[in-house]
This record gives C-alpha cells, sequence and structure tokens, in this order.
C-alpha cells in the first residue's frame, strides 16, 4: 500500500458553490498573516488534547504529515505545550517501526494500519523539531531531528541516474530501474536545514536534484507537475503509471515549498499563475489530467487559493490576479493548514506583513 | 558566407542559425513571417525597412560567450546578426582580451550547460542564482534560448504522444522552434494541423518550409513528408512553388521537382507489381517508362516488363526485361526475357537468353519448361509441334490458380506424376500456400521413386531413379537437376515459406540437390537469419550473414535496406548514410528515404 496522501473527499466544495462563496466577498482580500490568534482556532478544530492532528477531510484519521505541520504551525505560534503533546503522540503512537522513520497513517478504527513511512512526514517533523531546538534552545529536540535525518538518509535518499532523489516511502516506489517520486515531497526548506547539519552534503545534492526534476516535469497545456512522476536511468521524468495521471492535491505544495525556500525565478512560477489565468475571475479546478489537461468539477480549496496567490506574485502576474476568501467555519484541515503555511512562506519572503 | 546549418549541438544549432544574418533567418522570419501560421514572430526590422533600434542597445552576451569559449564560427555569426540589427553598429574593439569580472553575475556556467543541452540543469542553476541575488536577472538572451530548447522539446513530446492540439499550442507560443533550423519540428507541427483535420493549414506550413527554407535537399524532403496528408493537386502546388520561391545561391531546386515524380513512380511500380490494379493510364504509364529509364532502374524495368507481359504486349516486354539485364543482369530479368521471347514464338531467343542461367537459376529452368515443355503428362500431350500446352500458357501469364486446377483436371484424368505434383508445389508456393506445397513436394518425392527412370540410365547414383533430362540441350549438363532434386529443393523453399529456418539448416547439406539450387536456399536461409538478427539486435551478425550471402548472390534492395539499419545501429553512420543513399538514388521510396533522412539526422544532430 501506498501512501497516496488525498482522495476525493478533499475539496468537496462544487465549482458552483464555490463561486458563489466568492462573489460574496471583498476583492484583493490580504492574505491573513499567521498569528497566535490564527493557531488558537487552528488548534481548536484539529488538535486533539493527546496531540493528534486530525484530517477532518479524510475521515478524521491523522497521519506523519498532520502532525509535522502541526508541529510547525505551533512553533511558529510559540506554542511549546502544543507542541511537545504533537511530538508526544507521534513518538508514542507512530514512530513504532524501529528504524526512526514514522509510521504514516493511524486510524481511529484501527490505529496505525500501514506501517510504511511518508518521507515528507519524516521531513516535516523533523524540520519542525529543528525549529523547536533553536526556538526554545532544546538539545534534545535537535537530538531527535538529527536522528530521523540520519534514518531518512539511510533508507530513503538514494542515486539515481546521477541526481540525488528522496524516495515517497521505504517501501515501494521502485519498478525495476525507473523510480517513483512525488515531486511535492520536495521540500526545499527543510532540505536546506537537513542540508546545514555537520555531513548534510547529499540534502545539498537533493535540492539540485528537485530543481532539476522540476525543470523536467513539465506537462500539458499548463506545464505542471504531477501529483506523482517516474524517472528512469536516462533521467527522464514521465507522468507515473498506476497513480492518478494528474496535477492536484499534492503538487499544489511544490509553488509553496519553492517560495517558503526563497526561490522566486519566474519560471518556476509560471505554470501556476497560467492556470489562474486561463480560469481568469471565476474558480481554478482542484485537479488537472495530465498531460490531457482535463479539469474536476471540484474547485480548488481556499487553501490551494492562498498558494496560488503567491505562486501568482513570484511569477510576475500579481497576486491580485487570485482572490483569496476567508476560512470557512468549516474549512478542512488540508485547506486550511496550507492557507497558513503560505502566509507562513510570504512572511519569510519578507513579501507579506 | 556558406555556413552549416547543421551543428554538433541541438541548442547552438538553434543560435547559430538564428545568428547567421543568413538567408535561413531572413527567409524564414523575415517579415514577422512564422511557420506556425496566424503566428506572428516579434523581429526587429530589417536593415532599412524601418526604425532601427538605438545603438549601444545590442545585447552583446552571445557574442562575448563565443568569444570566450573560442567558437570562430558561432562568433562570426552572431556578429554579422547584430550588424543586420544595428547597421552603426561595431563589433568591440576588446572582444578577444580578458574581460575584467564583471559586477553582474558571470552567465558563462548557464551557458555552458545549455551547450551541453542541459536544458533543466541550466534552469536550475538560474534559479539557484536568483534565490541567491534577488535583484539580478539573466540576460534575455539566454532565456530566448532556454525557453526555444524547451519547446522544441515540448514539440517532439507533444507529437510522440500525439496530442496534436498542443504540439500546435506549443508552435505558436514559441514559433521559432519551428523554424528552419529545427525542420523536425516544422514537419511535426505540419503533420499536426493535418491530424487535426485543419488540412489548409498543413498545407500552409508546408507551403511555408518550401519557400523560405533554403535548401534544395530540406525543400524535397518535406515534399515526401507533405505526401502523406496532402492531395495530389495541392502537392504538384507545393512542389511547384519549393522548386522556384526565394531561390538561394548555390542550390540546385530541379531535385524538387523531380520529388513528386519519384513519388508517383513509387506509386505506379507499386500497381504494376499488383496483379489487381487495373492497367494504367497512358500518361502514367510513360511518366514511369520515363523516370525508369532516366534512372536505369533494373527493378523498375522488370516491373514494367511483367506488366507488359500480362497484357501479353509481349513485345514491349522483351524490350523491358533486355533493358532491366543490361542495365543489371539478373535471373530475374532473364526469367521475364525467357518467356517475352517465348511468346513472340521466339524460342531460339529465348533459349539464348536463359543460357548464362541455365541450371543455376531455378526460376530461369522454371521460365524454359515454357519454351520447351517436358515430355509427358505435364506437356499434355506430344508437346513439340503443337506448341505449349494449356499448363504452359498458364504458367507463362504467371496464372497460378489456373495452375493448380488444370493439374487437378490432369490427375483427375490421368492420374498423377511426379512432375504434375512438382509443378503443383511451385503453384501453390506462389500462392503462398508453402505447407500445401511441401506436401506436394513430398508425394511427388515419393511418386519419382517408383516411376521408372527415363533416359539417362546410366547417369551417376544423384539422378538414379528419376533423371528427366527436360530439353534436349538441357539433358547433357550435368548441372541440370534431376527430378528428384527438384523436389528436395521445393520441399526447402516449401520449408523456408513455413518458417522452418532450423530444420532446414540442419537438413540442407544432406539433401539431394544441385550445388545452385543449395546455394540458393543458403542464400535465402542466410537472409531470414540476418532478419532475425536485426531483430534480436545483433548487428555484427547481421553484417556477417549478409556479407556471407553477398558470396553468392548479388544483394537484393530489401536486404541493401537490412544492412544500412544493422550499419546504423552499430553507430557506423556515415557507412549507413552511403548505403542508404545508395538504394534511394536509384529508386526512392519510403523505406529507402527513411534510413537516409534519420541516419542524416542522427549524424547531424539535426532533431
Amino acid at each position: 500500500m501506498t501512501p497516496s496522501r488525498r482522495d476525493v473527499l478533499i475539496g468537496t466544495a462544487s465549482l458552483g458553490l464555490a463561486a458563489a462563496g466568492l462573489a460574496a466577498l471583498p476583492a484583493g482580500a490580504f492574505a491573513a498573516p499567521f498569528d497566535a490568534a490564527a493557531w488558537r482556532r487552528y488548534a481548536d478544530r484539529f488538535l486533539q488534547p493527546d496531540g493528534r492532528i486530525v484530517d477532518t477531510g479524510n475521515k478524521g484519521v491523522s497521519h506523519s504529515e498532520g502532525q509535522g505541520y502541526g508541529m510547525l504551525l505551533a512553533a511558529a505560534a510559540g506554542d511549546r505545550a502544543a507542541f511537545d503533546r504533537m511530538w508526544g503522540w507521534t513518538q508514542r503512537t507512530l514512530m513504532v517501526r524501529g528504524d526512526g522513520l514514522v509510521a504514516w497513517r493511524w486510524t481511529p478504527d484501527g490505529g496505525v494500519t500501514d506501517r510504511n513511512n511518508a518521507s515528507d512526514g519524516d521531513m516535516l517533523i523533523a524540520w519542525a523539531l529543528l525549529r523547536a531546538a533553536e526556538l526554545w534552545k532544546t538539545e534534545a529536540y535537535r537530538t531527535a531531528a538529527v536522528a530521523i535525518v540520519k534514518a531518512l538518509e539511510a533508507g530513503l535518499l538514494v542515486e539515481h541516474a546521477g541526481l540525488t532523489v528522496l524516495l515517497p516511502g521505504r517501501d515501494g516506489f521502485r519498478k525495476g530501474d525507473t523510480l517513483v517520486l512525488n515531486p511535492s515531497y520536495w521540500i526545499f526548506p527543510a532540505i536546506r536545514a537537513f542540508a546545514a547539519l555537520p555531513g548534510g552534503e547529499r540534502w545539498g545534492r537533493l535540492t539540485d536534484a528537485g530543481l532539476v526534476l522540476l525543470s523536467k516535469a513539465r506537462f500539458g497545456g499548463f506545464q505542471l507537475p504531477p501529483d506523482w512522476m517516474a524517472l528512469d536511468t536516462a533521467g527522464t521524468v514521465t507522468v507515473a503509471d498506476g497513480f492518478k495521471k494528474q496535477y492536484g492535491y499534492d503538487a499544489v505544495r511544490v509553488p509553496l515549498y519553492l517560495a517558503w525556500d526563497g526561490y522566486r525565478d519566474p519560471y518556476y512560477f509560471r505554470p501556476y499563475a497560467d492556470l489562474v489565468a486561463k480560469f481568469g475571475g471565476s474558480t481554478v479546478p482542484a485537479t488537472v489530467s495530465l498531460p490531457g489537461g482535463t479539469t474536476t468539477q471540484v474547485a480548488a480549496s481556499v487553501g490551494m487559493l492562498a498558494v496560488y496567490r503567491l505562486a501568482c506574485r513570484l511569477a510576475g502576474a500579481g497576486g491580485d490576479m487570485v482572490t483569496v476568501p476567508p476560512l470557512a467555519p468549516d474549512e478542512d484541515y488540508y485547506s486550511t493548514t496550507l492557507f497558513h503555511l503560505s502566509a507562513l512562506a510570504a512572511q519569510s519572503l519578507g513579501i507579506d506583513p | 558566407m556558406t555556413r552549416p546549418v547543421l551543428l554538433s549541438t541541438l541548442l547552438l544549432a538553434g543560435i547559430a542559425a538564428l545568428g547567421g544574418g543568413s538567408d535561413a533567418w531572413a527567409q524564414s522570419h523575415g517579415g514577422g513571417r512564422a511557420l506556425a501560421p496566424g503566428v506572428k514572430v516579434e523581429v526587429a526590422p530589417a536593415p532599412g525597412s524601418g526604425s532601427a533600434p538605438a545603438a549601444g542597445k545590442v545585447d552583446e552576451t552571445a557574442l562575448r560567450y563565443y568569444a570566450r569559449i573560442g567558437d570562430g564560427e558561432r562568433l562570426e555569426a552572431e556578429i554579422a546578426r547584430l550588424r543586420a540589427l544595428d547597421p552603426t553598429w561595431e563589433p568591440p574593439k576588446d572582444l578577444f582580451a580578458p574581460q575584467p569580472t564583471t559586477p553582474g553575475i558571470d552567465e558563462t556556467p548557464f551557458w555552458n550547460l545549455v551547450s551541453a543541452g542541459k536544458v533543466a540543469e541550466a534552469r536550475a542553476a538560474i534559479a539557484e542564482q536568483r534565490r541567491k541575488s534577488p535583484s539580478w536577472q539573466p540576460s534575455d538572451k539566454l532565456l530566448q534560448e532556454l525557453d526555444l530548447a524547451e519547446s522544441a522539446g515540448r514539440i517532439r513530446s507533444a507529437s510522440d504522444t500525439k496530442r496534436w492540439q498542443e504540439v500546435v499550442d506549443a508552435a505558436a507560443a514559441n514559433p521559432e522552434a519551428v523554424a528552419c533550423n529545427r525542420l523536425d519540428n516544422a514537419w511535426r507541427l505540419a503533420e499536426a494541423y493535418a491530424e487535426l483535420k485543419q488540412t489548409d493549414r498543413a498545407f500552409d506550413t508546408y507551403k511555408t518550409i518550401v519557400t523560405s527554407c533554403p535548401k534544395a535537399k530540406e525543400r524535397r524532403d518535406t515534399i515526401f513528408k507533405a505526401s502523406r496528408h496532402l492531395s495530389p493537386d495541392r502537392l504538384r502546388e507545393l512542389t511547384a512553388l519549393g522548386a522556384t520561391a526565394n531561390p538561394a545561391t548555390g542550390e540546385d531546386y530541379s531535385t524538387v521537382r523531380t520529388a513528386e515524380a519519384e513519388l508517383e513512380t513509387g506509386r505506379l511500380l507499386e500497381r504494376l507489381g499488383n496483379s489487381k490494379a487495373g492497367a494504367l493510364s497512358a500518361a502514367d504509364l510513360s511518366r514511369v517508362q520515363g523516370i525508369v529509364r532516366d534512372k536505369q532502374d533494373a527493378d523498375g524495368a522488370i516491373a514494367l516488363g511483367w506488366y507488359f507481359q500480362k497484357q501479353k504486349n509481349f513485345a514491349e516486354a522483351q524490350s523491358w526485361f533486355s533493358q532491366a539485364n543490361g542495365w543489371a543482369p539478373s535471373d530475374r530479368a532473364a526469367e521475364g526475357l525467357v518467356l517475352a521471347y517465348n511468346g513472340l514464338g521466339e524460342k531460339a531467343q529465348a533459349r539464348a537468353a536463359a543460357a548464362p542461367w541455365k541450371g543455376k537459376s531455378n526460376r530461369v529452368d522454371q521460365a524454359l519448361k515454357a519454351v520447351d515443355p517436358p515430355r509427358g503428362p505435364a506437356g499434355g500431350g506430344r508437346g513439340g509441334p503443337q506448341g505449349p500446352s494449356e499448363l504452359d500458357r498458364a504458367l507463362a501469364r504467371q496464372d497460378y490458380a489456373a495452375c493448380i486446377a488444370i493439374i487437378r483436371a490432369s490427375i483427375a484424368k490421368s492420374g498423377p506424376t511426379a512432375a504434375l505434383l512438382q509443378q503443383r508445389g511451385w503453384c501453390l508456393l506462389e500462392l503462398k500456400r508453402p505447407s500445401e506445397a511441401e506436401a506436394a513436394f513430398a508425394e511427388a518425392q515419393v511418386l519419382a521413386a517408383r516411376e521408372p527412370a527415363k533416359g539417362g540410365a546410366s547417369a551417376g547414383g544423384a539422378s538414379a531413379g528419376a533423371a528427366v533430362p527436360r530439353t534436349p540441350s538441357a539433358g547433357g549438363l550435368p548441372q541440370s537437376a534431376t527430378l528428384a532434386q527438384e523436389n528436395a529443393y521445393g520441399q526447402a523453399i516449401a520449408r523456408l515459406a513455413t518458417g522452418d529456418v532450423a530444420g532446414l539448416t540442419r537438413d540442407l547439406p544432406r539433401a539431394n540437390m544441385t550445388a545452385a539450387q543449395k546455394a540458393e536456399i543458403r542464400a535465402s536461409l542466410m537472409a531470414t537469419e540476418a532478419n532475425r538478427a536485426l531483430e534480436d539486435k545483433r548487428y555484427n551478425d547481421v553484417l556477417r550473414l549478409l556479407d556471407a550471402r553477398k558470396q553468392l548472390e548479388p544483394e537484393p534492395r530489401n536486404l541493401g535496406i537490412l544492412r544500412g539499419w544493422a550499419l546504423y545501429n552499430l553507430m557506423r553512420y556515415d557507412e549507413a548514410y552511403d548505403q542508404f543513399k545508395a538504394i534511394d538514388d536509384r529508386l526512392s521510396t519510403e523505406e529507402s528515404r527513411e534510413g537516409v533522412t534519420i541516419t542524416w539526422k542522427t549524424i547531424y544532430h539535426d532533431w
């Protein structure tokens, strides 16, 4: 079983509904900054008292990614108690593999139902720990982070076609000579933090490879990256077989992570601006088939729009191309998270307060 | 100034042609013309055609890059291009002096990646640089190069996966990607329009190519490409344009004009060979005859010979078979000649034509049967003075279905003979029914063993029991095959046709056949093996087999093509090109053109 991250439950708002919502909003709203108040609302909705982040869009399951995002947001808001509760639950419940990596998925009914890891979840947790170590001057966080980074390095970083790449999980993802990779697992700012650790040179090469792969992984009329891509030994990138051949809920994070790490080359952001421009003032579709270009009836969520707003600004197309509505009271976990992460990325770039 | 349009790397080929100041650039882009209909390229106005850009605004990035890496040819081209943009501009005096490190960012590493074809790596390196120096912007020239390379790649991949609209979109987004120096992409665009049923746009695209790309060879290849998508009328229009529009000095466009005729000849020759197709019009016939004569194309002459032979126009047939035999003597030409003379009633001439091949070529020996029918039941009577039998006449007109019917009737009337069954085997083979043929030869063999020997009773062991001297003159020749040998040979041919290569190879040395028959079977076996070796990618084996085969028999056209691909796959591109070219020069067909084009593109990196 592969850690496939999103299913259709996410973003259930139909285009019609979303369009109606947009019409009621003032145009050109600025991204809401992520602050302590925002964090409290987030925790109220998604953080259980035991330290578990609930994916409300996916039947209330939890996963390593959610724990990582929650820990990052708590650190950004300076909420150490919440951070510790999340880290505690993660260690107790998900770090059951014995190799230092994190089991990726937990369900209310069955607990850990898939012991495979999801490399982006591991990375988010380790990166949050590194940030916490700095913020709260706590060596234990740093030690824990380094252990995860080393485990990732040993099991997930591989050399292929002259590139250092990241396998999406410990098991699977090798099909003969071809690797299946996930472009959105290149969490550039996290990778940069790992590269700065002693002996972190391979992580530096992972960044280089990520930029090269993202230049190759441009498909269809919009030149968007796929959720899942295949890399053969010759270095050729294709849309991976056996997965939905689309740009969607996974790959929308690609521009987010690039921006967060300080990349500003319009070349890497133009595909998203082109997508937004195509759908103009109306709603952007949540997924685009690749390379065909068929779009879904499901609209991009508020959080995805927040990412697009950022991408449009960096593409030189202007952020006012995208109107980001405020979060709805029942906005799901993923959309809300993307919304706040976009704000953090914009803040780190210095383009938002 | 002549300039090789094809350079070693894809990307810099783009730069050089773009910078050529050359006819290629001027003609494909002058006045905003583009290969994508409806899309205009923004080009700086040609000197004198409007306001020139302000002096001092010339982008010398690429110029300095070429100077630094010492690429004189591209440097020269870039100077010409910049002069065309701004006639008042002079190349900087310090071009070859070591440059003080400029305060900006040195673009050399990016250009080096671009030169090496590492476009994604160049993009990555630029993004990284921009991350470090947010105020820095890469030069326009560098970005254009990258866009161009990516667009070209996009057109290729979209066309490979038959996403025709995306081909059109990508070309529209970057028309330079379908300029003359990327002819393959221009063809892909035209094909995309054709696939999208936008025939007018396909035609316009081809038209732009044949009127603006200066090389005759490119125009000619374009005619061949277009032939798959355009009607004969439009193709004719295209050819006329390609042969006359915007001629460049030193180019011979007569080859463009003949392209259409060659296409037509190829089609006509196919029809000639296809017995089901009707008669050709007088005009078509005269055209194909003219071209076959011009090219001294023996294969074409043989095809014409059979065409007339079937119409019982034996005089014309004889003339073409003679012609073929004169250009390139072969048993196929001799076979036709024998039958044509026979049709004219000139038996002595027929025998003379057969003489060089008698006993060496089964075809010719078979043809001779029509001239001097073997005595006995196969002759259906006394033979001799009465002229050829019904069966002989059927064979002479290559009517194998009739052959089967006549033999069936004959057997029903007076019982089977070895000779009749053997003839049945040959006719079945011609009808591509090899398993039945093999059975017929085996039956003939059994019967022959029981039949009393006729004449030559004192002949050697090999002929014991079945020596049937066919003709008075052939009777004494030791080379002439016995009936038993004919049967064995027929069986071998049938087994070849059923694909029993391994068994045949095993049995051949012990088979009762003449040396000539064995050689012929061996040659066929080697051809089959060579084909198999090519499929298995054992290219050296292909060449080894074909070389050995050549010792036995001249190499036919199809095996020549096979040889070409083996050479190609062994990366012996020059030899492969020469091989394909030689075949193509004799008669240009789809497959010979494909060989020439692909090899040429490989050699010159012109994908």
